[in-house]
């Protein structure tokens, strides 16, 4: 009882917890509107396949993706979960007896948002057997197996984040699955979907599924009471240093000693290693649309993804500028820097992390020149005005950030405001019309030129625009400087 | 030279400081003393222009510190972690400062060589980030990172504390070094015994408002403790 007051203290009095009203109500907005498409996704499943697929029952069919929809769950925990073992640390000394804190902190971890997964996907389905004449006690079993699975992966994620060889083990076996799947005759997601079959064929065996959860529950219990000390399993893992000198930069001269230290935050640090694989994914945005003819057509569609598969980087990182030094503004505003020296080197990282990903989306030439055409202007245009917009967006955002900790579901979006909700307009609208208006009454490739051409001013003209940026960040000095001293 | 005009800090309706007249000569070891919320941090906050001051101004060298940057370069200070990159080791860190203050490869080696016993064989070449060390040690590592380039204003919050005995009095003797002669340092504690060891001019803060500001003598000393005893 003790412990859940504390639990509860720690919630309410958290300094988040007094964040602004208006971007809590955004953000209570957006979640619904994930929860409701995530919930009528799943109450359609069960019509949809009714209706797909006539030679099996659509609660077969489902059961036999369980096992991927398991492994896309335990891949979105190992990214976004934050495990709370770290805030037993204080209670290390106090006359708690070990097993009940190790309880208390996997019990807590229960209520984490994560396991809300059986209400959002899993019930809507279950209704709809229930209203496809299942028997109540069929679709009760079959969603409380799903529960005790989704507790099951809950515990199980604990051991995979804080344990190379488990992580390695789970990789293997998820790669393996899906090697097995595409290669040979055995489908491992059929096994899995027999066993939940066999439940709603024989509702009792629902209760099978509480050995797996026990076993996985033991499994983390005694991981965790092995590595209880403050120097082993509590406390954070102590990398390794990654050492590089990064010398090849130094042709750069001033720059080079910002530019090195933002590539050693990235590498060194969580949070902006999991931003930059995220932006890398963008790299593949331009497969969902270029691939489709019914896109093909449409400029705004076109030049949306143009800008995206470039753009995943500078979009990204350039929100967090000046965020990602905040645990350090002091030292920056002390020191001997010049405001514009700092931008343009976080302005240059931009640039050119742009620019290899506009090597790198060069296989887009398969769909054709004109699907080229509108990648690489769009990657004149991030590199030259869309950098800037960030930039300016950045300076918005004074939520400090913690480097070395995990973003929790949703945190990447804590930071966002209104006004840079309001950058979405320089940054995705203008350039559509910037393409559209030529390209309608010149022709495609006259798009290509305005679209770029626009990028290039923002290169030429990058000592002003710096400048008055650097002016804007001066005139907020002391409010970011406190926000980012919370 | 720095000087304080009527330099007051007020938040919501606290005041925090209110300073009417206070000049720190080229050259001074400054001492500031006073106990928890005197207003220490937040005098030094301000003369780093951190803070937006409600009222009055600072000038380090004639410069008015709020309206102009050029101040940077004669000024180094180690307030607080928030001075710290902790994902660097103490090499990059060092290396990153010299950079900044134009100070090449050999010469921050000749400059680290002299903290050699203050490290204690404990900073230089772990192979660990800055998070990774103990308070202390990262503490040492910000104070010596804020000598290098031999800025002319040194500035440092609390320098003692966090630090073991030892420590303690290697930093006193590289302070009060000729190296650092003159140096304009500022330098606050809630230890007399530290800052009057270092320091020639003791400034006494109470609730943001000076009630002391004296030449270090045995006469003073005993004023001071006094003071702090409460009597």
């Amino acid at each position: 009882m003790n412990l859940f007051s504390l639990q509860w203290k720690e919630t309410f009095r958290a300094p988040q917890w007094e964040a602004k009203l208006s971007i809590k109500i955004i953000m209570a907005l957006v979640m619904i509107y994930f929860l409701g498409a995530f919930v009528f996704g799943a109450s359609m499943a069960y019509p949809i396949l009714y209706e797909k697929v006539l030679d099996r029952e659509p609660v077969e069919v489902y059961n036999g993706v369980l096992l991927y929809i398991f492994f896309f769950e335990l891949v979105l925990r190992f990214f976004l979960q934050q495990l709370p073992v770290t805030n037993i640390q204080a209670l290390i000394l106090l006359p708690f007896k070990k097993r009940k804190i190790i309880n208390h902190v996997l019990l807590r971890s229960i209520f984490s948002g994560f396991n809300t997964n059986p209400l959002i996907i899993y019930l809507p389905f279950a209704i709809s057997m229930y209203r496809a004449d299942y028997l109540g006690s069929q679709v009760v079993a079959w969603w409380f197996a799903l529960v005790l699975v989704t507790l099951c992966l809950n515990f199980l994620i604990y051991i995979v984040n804080k344990n190379n060889v488990y992580f390695v083990l789970l990789l293997a076996v998820i790669v393996g699955t899906i090697a097995l799947d595409v290669y040979t005759q055995i489908d491992l997601g059929h096994i899995t979907g027999a066993l939940f079959d066999a439940v709603v064929a024989q509702p009792q065996k629902a209760g099978l599924f509480i050995f797996p959860l026990l076993l996985s529950y033991a499994l983390v219990f005694y991981f965790l009471k092995r590595g209880f000390y403050m120097d082993a399993g509590l406390s954070k893992k102590k990398a390794a240093v990654r050492t590089g000198d990064y010398s090849f930069l130094n042709f750069l001269g001033e720059d080079a000693m910002f530019l090195k230290n933002d590539l050693r935050m990235i590498i060194r640090n969580v949070r902006p290693r999991q931003i930059v694989l995220m932006s890398f994914l963008f790299l593949f945005y331009g497969l969902i649309f270029f691939t489709q003819d019914i896109y093909r057509n449409q400029d705004f569609v076109m030049v949306f993804a143009g800008l995206f598969v470039t753009g995943g980087f500078s979009l990204t990182f350039g929100n967090y500028v000046p965020a990602w030094d905040s645990s350090y503004y002091k030292l920056l505003m002390t020191q001997n820097i010049s405001y514009k020296k700092y931008l343009l080197s976080k302005w240059n990282l931009m640039v050119f992390v742009t620019a290899i990903s506009t090597v790198l989306s060069l296989p887009y030439l398969y769909f054709g020149w004109e699907v080229m055409g509108i990648i690489l202007a769009g990657s004149f245009f991030n590199m030259g005005l869309n950098t800037w917009t960030t930039l300016f967006g950045g300076l918005l955002n004074k939520t400090p950030m913690k480097l070395n900790v995990k973003a929790k579901a949703f945190e990447n979006t804590q930071s966002f405001s209104l006004n840079q909700f309001l950058l979405i307009i320089p940054k995705m609208v203008l350039p559509v019309f910037l393409y559209w208006f030529p390209a309608k009454f010149l022709g495609p490739t006259a798009g290509y030129f305005s679209l770029a051409g626009a990028g290039i001013l923002g290169i030429i003209f990058k000592h002003q625009i710096a400048n008055r940026i650097t002016a804007l960040y001066l005139k907020q000095k002391h409010e970011t400087i406190e926000a980012f001293n919370k | 030279m720095i000087q304080l005009n009527n330099l007051s800090k007020k938040y919501e309706e606290t005041i925090v400081l209110n300073v009417e007249d206070l000049s720190v000569n080229t050259g001074e070891h400054f001492g500031l003393v006073g106990n928890n919320g005197a207003g220490k941090t937040t005098l030094f906050s301000l003369l780093l222009d951190l803070i937006q001051a409600t009222s009055g101004t600072v000038l380090i060298n004639e410069i008015e510190v709020a309206k102009s940057e050029a101040w940077k370069k004669e000024v180094a200070a180690f307030v607080d972690d928030k001075f710290l990159i902790d994902y660097l080791t103490p090499e990059e860190y060092f290396a990153f400062i010299a950079q900044l203050r134009h100070v090449d490869k050999p010469k921050l080696k000749d400059f680290l060589q002299q903290f050699e016993d203050f490290f204690n064989g404990e900073i230089l070449d772990q192979k660990k980030y800055l998070r990774d060390f103990s308070k202390g040690n990262q503490k040492k590592v910000g104070l010596a990172a804020s000598f290098i380039g031999d800025p002319s204003i040194v500035v440092l919050d609390e320098p003692f504390a966090n630090l073991d005995p030892s420590s303690q009095i290697r930093l006193k003797s590289f302070l009060a070094s000729d190296l650092n002669k003159d140096k304009t340092l500022l330098i606050s504690s809630h230890d007399l015994n530290h800052v009057t060891d270092v320091c020639e001019r003791i400034v006494l803060l109470e609730k943001g408002k000076v009630i002391k500001d004296t030449p270090k003598s045995p006469a003073t000393l005993k004023e001071l403790e006094a003071y702090f005893s409460g009597q």
